[in-house]
């Protein structure tokens, strides 16, 4: 059996579906996009090739450079949430003996609900007229704080929608990093114990280096999740007001969908790939050489 | 081994064999259901339709009550309905259809780049060659009919949903309180939304979350003193935001109206349900509507807490005389290519059933100037009168743009409203737009 296991076509027999499927859906679609980035085009009717006049335009366009910054910003905050945030929360839960699982269902909730529930919850929560739950409470420390504009100011609306997906995904995280945790060997606990350890020792120079790997994977993860993230800003904000929130995948399918240019849209989707795969290589590079240093 | 080999070889050929052929079936089985609903090739089985709709929209009413009843009384099948209710999902679907010609009997579609696909591909029967020809053309209201006049040929390619008018509505008992009138021009109309915030109360609710809400405040001026005439000179070239009268005034009114807190806290997340709720659950004194929320208003307006009044006038300059903004809705398409003796006879039936579906089972205006029946709501004969004799048809910006153009004065018209842009900045920024 293991012989067979080790088989390069019996390997190959199990790699291929996946590879077919990722072939068909991702890299089929990703050529696609790149082969309508060279044309101008409307989604119907005729096309027009153009050549890399998109990618001209594009580089040229302060809108999109913005949604670049946007969605860095963006993209910081929710690895601050997801990762660091699930990583304490994991911490927390560990430490717990009573009301455990209650509390890591509880964190898990947001993560199965859809994200128009979400929003649409936020967006309640943080009405201005009528006035939503937060205003209320935060207009009992300043009565100015109750007309406070969450989603609809431009300079806060961006952290807000950030914020809003951080939480939503914060308790997958935490689960995945708690997992991680409890699987740290006793022995080595036992071994700071007896090394004098103190709980925080514990973690920072025991537990956590050794779940690094679980940690630098999870920052991958959200890394790509947050770069190409779309349905929270746009259901919440719409990447406004203005373009005040706008990142890079909802500035690409307003484009696209929206404006309807699809060539356009594309070489913007293309871009966004470059980007992610970009950022992607980079951070793996990093961590890899302080892996090995 | 070869054997081994040889039977894989075969295995893989049947494998692919019957893949393409199950293409071929499922090709075979699309054209199938072409000849289910289309006329092109066999007796049509039923009628299939794709609206921008859901289930409570008037349009879906209208058209599953008469479709049903035609269906049944010519021996068809039930119609069947694909509705779509988000307006970027709708665009896809039907973008979708149009480039693989495979187009329902009836679609929603509105004017513009998607229109001109559908006549391209010969999918848009012309609507008022058939009203002229069941003798109905004279029945429908002129300017819900000049809503629909295309801009390329002049002919008209889409059906009404419904009439539209829109106005703004207020509260009686608010504006008596403090002894307001119903304003007659904008200089009145910010005097009262002044009277009204002083005295601690919200004005004006919008639903800024809602393109059209806040482009109807840019475009209440141009359209009260040129009609089309500044859009239509805006997409050409020779009209700019920067020296046209009418479109400046709008940018200021609308600068004026966010950044003096004439609108509600929050109103750029707010949406058109959560802005209805407000007004109608006792926030806010105007809300700029139409007759499409007659039963909510309703029980308000028999209690005498609610007026209505049209929009004002540009005071100093020339404005036309249709003050009250008429459409008919997202238009709806019948597929040329599908078009056969019934689809004729349903068109005929569709027309002389239209008034009764309206007003009984929707409860909105009829496009066709049929006496409404007895028994409606007093809106409805109050309204009346102030687009009994419109010739002028509401001119939509929405429809006129082009759709990249409308996507970047959106997101321009949020930042005015909010003030984070001066109206010079707004009207540079939309120019830039037509040079780009």
């Amino acid at each position: 059996m293991q012989k067979a296991f080790g088989r390069k076509k019996v390997i190959l027999m199990f790699l291929l579906p996946a590879l077919i499927v990722y072939i068909l859906f991702v890299v089929v679609s990703v050529v696609w996009a790149g082969f309508y980035s060279f044309f101008d085009w409307s989604g119907v009717g005729e096309k027009t090739f153009i050549g890399i006049q998109n990618y001209v335009q594009l580089m040229q366009d302060a809108t999109f450079w913005a949604t670049v910054g946007h969605t860095l910003a963006y993209t910081v905050i929710c690895v601050l949430i997801q990762v660091f945030g699930g990583l304490l929360f994991a911490i927390f839960l560990t430490r717990l003996t009573k009301g455990r699982a209650l509390l890591q269902t509880l964190y898990y909730v947001p993560v199965v609900i859809s994200s128009v529930a979400i929003c649409q919850i936020f967006s309640k929560l943080l009405s201005v007229t009528p006035i939503g739950v937060i205003n209320a409470v935060l207009s009992i420390f300043h009565a100015d704080l109750a007309t406070m504009e969450w989603i609809s100011n431009g300079e806060v609306s961006l952290y807000v929608a950030a914020f809003v997906e951080g939480y939503k995904y914060l308790g997958l995280y935490m689960v995945i990093f708690y997992a991680a945790l409890i699987g740290v060997p006793k022995d080595l606990e036992e071994a700071a114990i007896v090394d004098g350890a103190n709980v925080i020792q514990q973690y920072w120079r025991v537990k956590i280096p050794y779940i690094k790997p679980v940690i630098i994977s999870n920052c991958i993860l959200v890394l790509n999740g947050s770069l190409r993230s779309f349905d929270i800003s746009y259901l919440l904000t719409k990447g406004g007001p203005g373009n005040a929130s706008e990142l890079m995948s909802t500035y690409m399918y307003k484009q696209a969908f929206s404006s309807m240019k699809y060539g356009y849209g594309s070489a913007i989707a293309m871009v966004i790939v470059i980007i992610c795969m970009v950022v992607g290589f980079t951070f793996r590079r990093v961590t890899e050489r302080g892996e090995t240093a | 081994m070869k054997m081994k080999k040889l039977t894989a070889l075969l295995l893989a050929g049947v494998m692919v064999m019957s893949a393409a052929l199950t293409g071929c079936g499922s090709g075979d089985s699309g054209s199938g259901s072409e000849k289910d609903s289309g006329g092109q090739a066999g007796e049509r089985k039923k009628i299939t339709v794709l609206l921008r709709s859901s289930e409570t929209s008037a349009k879906y009413i209208i058209l599953k009550k008469l479709l049903t009843e035609f269906s049944e009384e010519n021996g068809l099948e039930e119609p069947e309905f694909e509705l779509v209710s988000g307006d970027a999902d709708y665009v896809t679907k039907l973008q979708l259809y149009i480039n693989s010609n495979s187009l329902p009997d009836i679609y929603g579609c509105a004017n513009g780049a998607l229109s001109a696909a559908a006549k391209d591909i010969d999918a848009m029967v012309n609507v008022g060659d058939e009203l002229e020809r069941i003798g109905m053309k004279d029945d429908m209201n002129s300017a819900v009919y000049d809503f629909f006049t295309d801009a390329d040929d002049g002919n008209v390619y889409l059906f009404p949903e419904s009439l539209n008018c829109e106005f703004f509505f207020y509260r009686k008992d608010i504006f008596d309180k403090y002894d307001l009138e119903a304003p007659k021009d904008w200089d009145e109309f910010l005097a009262v939304c002044k009277t009204l915030k002083e005295k601690g109360e919200i004005p004006v609710v919008v639903a800024g979350k809602e393109n059209w809400q806040l482009m109807r405040y840019l475009s209440f001026a141009p359209w009260r003193m040129t009609k089309d005439g500044f859009i239509k000179g805006y997409m050409e070239g020779t009209e700019t935001f920067s020296d046209n009268i009418a479109a400046k005034s709008g940018a200021e009114l609308l600068h004026t109206m966010g950044t003096e807190e004439y609108f509600q806290g929050g109103f750029l997340s707010t949406d058109y349900t959560a802005a209805t709720d407000l007004f109608f659950g006792g926030t806010g004194c105007m809300w700029y509507s139409g007759s499409g929320q007659i039963t909510q208003a309703s029980e308000m307006y028999e209690a005498g807490e609610l007026g209505f009044f049209a929009v004002p006038d540009v005071k100093g300059e020339d404005n036309m005389d249709t003050n009250v903004p008429i459409h008919g809705g997202f238009g709806t398409a019948f597929n040329a290519q599908t078009y056969d003796d019934t689809m004729k006879e349903c068109f005929q039936y569709i027309c002389e059933n239209y008034s009764e579906a309206c007003y009984k089972e929707a409860k909105v205006f009829s496009p066709f100037n049929d006496e409404m029946p007895e028994g409606l709501d007093s809106l409805f004969y109050d309204l009346y009168p102030m687009f009994e004799t419109a010739t002028d048809a509401w001119v939509s910006w929405d429809d006129k743009l082009d759709s990249a153009t409308l996507t970047s004065l959106v997101d321009e018209q949020q930042k005015l409203a909010q003030g984070s842009e001066t109206p010079e900045e707004f009207e540079k920024a939309a120019d830039s737009f037509i040079t780009k």
